[in-house]
């Protein structure tokens, strides 16, 4: 009920204007969109690559982060960054439990993660990547990423 | 010429004293509209100032308090969330939000 009512106001003003490299795929239910993020400077790591991003919503959203995820297909790559996995699970403050603000919304996060790969110059997978993409099966939300690193 | 008055309506408008185009951060409604649960606005759906000087509906930010993940910080600076209106009850003594009589701003 929380989240219905804000999402459909968010996605209003989503139809209305985006920031410049964002853009809706799709937001058909008010449960998950797909929403897809360009890197719009010349960094050489993303160039002419689009990337595809999942949110997925509670019904407590924005009292709960959503889930949010780069998904993988034939035209949308994982992109290269030490704080996301190669299976697109991302390790960033602000869609953990305890970074999260119900002050964020859908824009707010693709920005933010926009600018996360804007100033990124390591073409690199988090350390242990391999291992947890292969054995983990906790959702992002319930994972405790511990947040180290403030360079990237 | 005399005029007689047979009836007449009285029609008044109010608005909370905060500035004309804000929205609740949390439920991005107007403050003078409701918070995403209530229907009527007004005093069952009161704003909460914090010290900080951020406001939300009041049931919106008890919404976001009860959340231990909150760590009783205010959403847009995330300082300790405390209200400024000292009529307000202390924040550990409200139930759930509900029935609670916190001084609108």
């Amino acid at each position: 009920m929380f989240a219905s009512k804000r999402l459909s106001k968010e996605l209003s003003k989503l139809h209305d204007k985006l920031p410049p490299g964002i853009s809706l795929i799709c937001a058909d239910d008010l449960k998950e969109w797909l929403m897809d993020i360009r890197v719009i400077d010349t960094n050489p790591l993303y160039q002419d690559e689009v990337y595809r991003l999942k949110f997925v919503f509670s019904q407590s959203y924005p009292i709960e982060a959503p889930e949010v995820v780069f998904v993988k297909d034939d035209e949308h790559p994982i992109p290269w960054h030490p704080h996301i996995y190669s299976n697109g699970i991302i390790c960033l403050d602000l869609l953990d439990r305890q970074g999260w603000s119900p002050v964020h919304n859908v824009e707010s996060v693709c920005v933010s993660l926009q600018s996360m790969l804007t100033s990124n110059t390591k073409k690199e997978r988090p350390p242990g990547d391999e291992n947890f993409v292969k054995y983990n099966k906790q959702r992002p939300r319930d994972i405790s990423f511990v947040f180290h690193d403030n360079q990237v | 010429m005399k005029v007689t008055i047979k009836e007449w309506n009285a029609v008044a408008a109010w608005r909370w004293d905060m500035p004309d185009d804000d929205v609740c951060g949390i439920c991005r409604n107007p403050y003078d509209s409701t918070c995403s649960k209530c229907k009527f606005p007004g005093d069952e759906c009161p704003l909460l100032l914090g010290e900080c000087n951020h406001s939300f509906h009041m049931h919106c930010i008890f919404s976001w308090l009860r959340q231990e993940s909150s760590q009783e910080k205010c959403p847009m600076c995330r300082q300790p969330f405390k209200s400024k209106s000292q009529d307000a009850p202390a924040l550990e003594s409200q139930p759930r939000g509900q029935d609670t009589t916190a001084t609108p701003v």
